[in-house]
């Protein structure tokens, strides 16, 4: 049961929060369309190949029970000591 | 039958004598005094014999005086209904109880369970496994219905619980667990030194073992200090003391769950307290180790510690002639003054080094014999055996997260790291970590409190010494031949620990789960220590080597009530309503549930079916003016600079040339290009835009778009509004809704030119403001009404009344599927059921070519463009019959096996009102090239196979005209 700490809210339990995975960037968005094999191979990699480390994972979090905005985190996964890495905003 | 004996001594006593309490043991009435627990009440009546052991049903009485005891469970009955499995040392006695005793067949006295042949070899470590591999039948025939009948702990009591329970929280600098002295010290510490501190104690009163002792502190009695610091922690203002509270669990970042039972007369039964400390002292002290000796299960042999605690703390003396046998001298002086206090007369006091050879006794122990280190043989009668090992640190809450516990062969215990070394948040104490002295516990518990003050910098570093562990006894006590046990509870021998070494289960999970030592309700807190020291008198493995099994909570059994608090019924799974909610059912809708939505499914006249009304609802919409609720939709509010470029990213069909005042139907894919959603997107004005989302995904999709919005691209300049709950919406339909909407006094031009299809006005009907967007899920004309959630009765009043001219009808959730299959639009969970591309949909062609889209790439993959995939077709059933929900789609008849294979299955099935026929939409391998085609349709459910033709998705009026007025 983590106690993260939301940019809104301030510390809260983990109950309040949904998991939303390993924080992943997705390929830039305004590339060419055309070029359908690399999208297809950086969109693969992106979103099955998630990174799955021993140790610090950035990660983002809903908070649902609270201000229902994303929370980004890094979580080290051997000990869930966590450190915020907010650059969030309200939206 | 004779009355039972008073075995309560005259004086003396944390008992309040003024105040007799009734209750039962198996029929008969009892009496004791508010203080006793059932355990010394038991006691105080005589009766030792309280239970039947689980596997060989051998006589058992109360052992310990703590949440450790492991044989004496029973069945407690109050106002609330029955609770099985309470140990009896930790019920707190109030008025009236009714208690019975479990694993009895028929009574405690005399149980046929022990003449089943049962108790000899055939139950012994490994039955289960052995039994379940050979003999193939024995476990049906024999066993099963056997054990069935015999085992298992008590009985549920499957009437609903009426309780209250709750849940709650609590924050805290300092969270000390137990309040013997190493508690009372580290709490009094904190609480004097300025941080907030909770004293969490599982007994009723604090104090822990010094309410019986003989002990002083400061000059004072012990145990009148622990009242003196009970009084005084409840009187400053930063310290909550919390009785009757059982911590069960530590979890992450300083969090303990904690069990508080209420007293009687309290509303709540029980609340589970969720506390967040900086930092948890853990001060739960030491549980006596019990001796290991045939016959060691009798009623009558008990714990050294818990000898005194019934004779000091309840006035109870639990035996009138006694054998001890105590290894640690201190521990033997202490219990031998407690029973000469109580008139006991000692019988014999064994030495370290002598052998027993046996307790003896039916129902209750009556003799002891052994070989003292002469070997000279002897025997002695008694009644009461006082026994003694040494002591285990309770550091079960410390290891719960994971961290190891390290043998330490000079306590002969897995202890917890050492303070410095650890950095976590809990720090264990006095005889959580093997310190035992009572001065050593108050020293510790003191220096910890500090530590974790100069931690938070509300003091400097003192740096106060840790009191040194106190050695294990130097020598124990040897054992004859015999049925010796070392896990009550589960009737664990020293013969079935040899048998799984034998039989190499070794390990010590493996060990565990062979034997099942450790196991059940009191998970091995008297019997874990011991069952390892003899896996190493018989194996060659150090205990480092054979370590611990791994500790998880809950430590104690707690109540599920408790776990589950309000959450039931309709706080588990509150029911939305929709705005039009009691509109509705005034003109006598059925409702539904539909996911947490109490949806209008129809609205039947009197004596009418549900078919019936469907399909006068149906036809109504078809040949005239429906209304339905549409409110459940998720409705955002999307607004600025890049609220365009944002949207474009996330749905796949190109509508950067949508105008303000117009609207499109949208589909947004997942990453992975499945169609996850479809909706309309409604232009507002040059950066604002209304967003639909449908019933099912309105929360998921929310998130999503949240998600895109502040993690994915949050360079760009758009904010989301969830506006859901702010429009209460209603869809007119049907060729006349442009007439109703008109009669609805627009200050908007609603005319064919004014208000066409896939259009959005803002405006007012008779001075309500709305937004009516022209769109149609039915296939008629229609128009969806959003009006502010508060105007929704006013709103359903004017439709009702100025529609009777083309009589109305309104419509629910059966009809508006109908409607849609009719139409072969989508329905989410039904078509778009997450395994669905774009094209299987027949709606290939919104994909866009000029932009890039969220799923665009790998909706591209070769599997998902390949040919011979499932696409969404229509069925017409050739004989004009019903067609069954689910079948599967196939060329072939089924075989004599019942088989054929599968092309693909039916999503939706009808009798549609409009074509009076019945028809269907479906998944079929290549099936927009299969029109006109004949396919099986196989049921093995309903049990029918019917022919049915293959037709496009839209039955009716496919050219669109309808719809566009
Ligand atoms: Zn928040």
């Amino acid at each position: 049961m983590l106690l993260i700490t939301c940019p809104h809210c301030g510390p809260r339990d983990e109950s309040e929060f949904s998991y939303g995975g390993a924080r992943r960037i997705w390929p830039d968005h305004d590339a060419n369309p055309d070029q359908t094999e690399t999208a297809m191979l950086d969109w693969h990699q992106t979103l099955y190949l998630s990174p799955n480390p021993s140790g610090p994972l950035t990660e983002i979090w809903y908070h649902g029970g609270g201000c229902e905005c994303w929370v980004e985190i890094i979580r080290n996964t051997k000990d869930h000591s966590i450190s915020n890495r907010q650059k969030g905003r309200a939206s | 039958m004779s009355p039972m004996p008073d075995c309560r001594l005259p004086a003396g006593g944390l008992i309040d004598r003024n105040i007799t309490l009734n209750f039962s043991f198996d029929g008969i009435a009892m009496q004791c005094y508010s203080g006793d627990t059932l355990a010394s009440a038991l006691l105080a009546n005589g009766q030792h014999l309280v239970a039947r052991s689980l596997k060989y049903h051998h006589p058992r009485g109360i052992v310990s005086a703590g949440l450790e005891e492991p044989s004496a469970l029973v069945t407690v009955t109050d106002q609330y209904g029955s609770t099985p499995n309470l140990k009896v040392t930790e019920v707190v006695m109030r008025d009236g109880l009714t208690v019975t005793s479990q694993n009895n067949h028929p009574s405690l006295k005399r149980d046929y369970g022990r003449f089943l042949k049962l108790g000899g070899s055939a139950l012994s470590a490994g039955f289960y496994y052995k039994t379940f591999l050979w003999p193939k039948q024995a476990w049906h025939k024999y066993f099963a219905p056997i054990i069935r009948n015999l085992a298992g702990q008590g009985r549920v009591d499957p009437t609903p619980d009426h309780a209250y329970y709750d849940k709650r929280r609590k924050f805290c600098d300092v969270l000390v667990i137990g309040s013997g002295p190493a508690g009372c010290a580290a709490a009094l510490t904190a609480a004097q030194g300025g941080a907030t501190t909770i004293l969490i104690e599982q007994d009723h009163i604090l104090g822990g073992s010094l309410l019986y002792t003989q002990d002083s502190i400061d000059g004072l009695n012990a145990t009148d200090w622990a009242a003196d610091t009970s009084e005084a922690l409840h009187a400053l203002s930063n310290v909550t003391v919390m009785t009757r509270t059982l911590a069960f669990g530590q979890y992450d970042h300083g969090l303990i769950q904690a069990i508080e039972t209420g007293k009687d007369g309290d509303i709540n039964r029980a609340i589970m307290w969720k506390i967040r400390a900086r930092k948890i002292i853990l001060a739960t002290g030491a549980i006596e180790r019990p001796v290991v000796f045939p016959g060691n299960d009798k009623p009558g042999i008990m714990l050294a510690n818990a000898v005194c605690q019934y004779i000091r703390r309840f006035a109870v003396s639990p035996g009138t002639r006694a054998v001890v046998a105590v290894a640690a001298e201190e521990d033997r002086l202490r219990a031998i003054a407690a029973m000469q206090d109580a008139g006991i007369e000692i019988a014999a006091i064994l030495s370290p080094g002598d052998q027993i050879i046996s307790a003896t006794g039916r129902l209750h122990v009556n003799a002891v014999t052994w070989k003292n280190d002469k070997g000279q043989r002897q025997r002695t009668k008694c009644d009461l055996v006082v026994m003694s090992a040494g002591w285990m640190p309770t550091a079960h809450i410390f290891a719960q997260m994971g961290e190891k516990l390290t043998f330490h062969a000079e306590t002969q215990s897995f202890l917890p790291s050492l303070p410095e070394q650890s950095h976590h948040h809990i720090d264990p104490v006095g005889g959580a970590r093997g310190v035992l002295h009572m001065d050593a516990c108050l020293a510790d518990g003191k220096a910890s409190a500090h530590d974790a003050m100069a931690d938070f910098n509300m003091h400097k570093h003192l740096d106060l010494p840790r009191p040194a562990v106190a050695p294990a006894p130097i020598q124990g006590f040897e054992r004859g031949k015999g049925k010796a046990f070392i896990d009550f509870q589960n009737d664990v021998t020293t013969a079935d620990i040899a048998l799984a070494q034998r039989e190499g289960y070794g390990h010590i999970e493996l060990t565990k789960r062979y034997t099942t030592l450790g196991m059940g309700t009191d998970q091995g807190k008297t019997s874990w220590t011991n069952g390892l020291l003899e896996m190493l008198s018989i194996s060659d493995m150090e205990a480092a080597e054979i370590g611990h099994t791994t500790y998880r909570p809950p430590y104690s059994p707690v109540s599920i009530g408790a776990l589950v608090g309000t959450e039931t019924g309709q706080q588990m799974t509150p029911i939305r309503h929709t705005p039009f909610h009691k509109g509705f059912a005034d003109l006598g809708c059925v409702f539904q549930t539909s996911g947490d939505w109490l949806y209008s499914r129809y609205f039947p006249q009197p004596d009418e079916t549900m078919a019936a009304a469907i399909k006068r609802e149906a036809l109504a919409v078809r040949n005239s003016l429906g209304c339905v609720d549409m409110s459940t939709l998720g409705k955002i509010d999307i607004y600025g600079a890049d609220a365009m470029l944002f949207l474009s990213r996330l749905y796949c069909n190109d509508f950067s040339t949508l105008k303000t005042g117009k609207l499109r139907y949208v589909l947004m894919l997942r990453e992975d290009g499945y169609v996850l959603d479809d909706g309309t997107i409604s232009r507002l004005g040059e950066h604002h835009f209304h967003l639909t989302i449908t019933t099912a995904n309105a929360g998921k999709v929310w998130q999503y778009l949240k998600k895109a919005a502040m993690v994915d691209w949050p360079e760009l300049d758009v904010t989301l509004t969830s506006v859901s709950d702010q429009w209460a919406s209603l869809a007119i339909a049907g060729p006349y809704a442009r007439d109703l909407l008109s009669a609805l006094k627009p200050d908007f031009d609603v005319s064919p030119a004014g208000l066409p299809f896939a259009s959005v006005r803002i405006g007012h009907l008779d001075g309500y403001p709305v937004r009516v967007f022209g769109v149609s899920f039915s296939g008629e004309l229609s128009y969806e009404i959003n009006i502010p959630s508060g105007y929704a009765d006013a709103l359903l009043s004017m439709v009702m009344e100025h529609g009777k001219a083309w009589n109305i009808t309104p419509y629910g959730l059966e009809t508006l599927d109908v409607l849609r299959i009719e139409k072969g639009h989508l329905s989410i969970g039904t078509e778009i059921d997450g395994r669905r591309t774009a094209d299987d949909l027949g709606l290939g062609k919104m994909l866009s070519r000029k932009k890039d889209f969220v799923g665009r790439a790998l909706s591209q993959r070769p599997a998902m463009i390949a040919g011979g995939r499932q696409q969404l077709i229509g069925l017409i059933s050739e004989q004009d019959e019903p067609i069954p929900h689910a079948a599967h789609l196939s060329d072939t008849e089924l075989d004599q096996n019942g088989c054929a294979e599968s092309l693909g299955y039916l999503t939706a099935s009808i009798y549609s009102p409009v074509m009076d026929h019945y028809i269907a939409l479906g998944f079929l391998k290549n099936g927009r090239q299969r029109v006109g085609d004949t396919v099986w349709a196989h049921s093995p459910i309903a049990g029918q196979s019917i022919r049915l033709k293959v037709t496009s998705s839209c039955f009716y009026d496919p050219e669109g005209g309808r719809y566009r007025g």
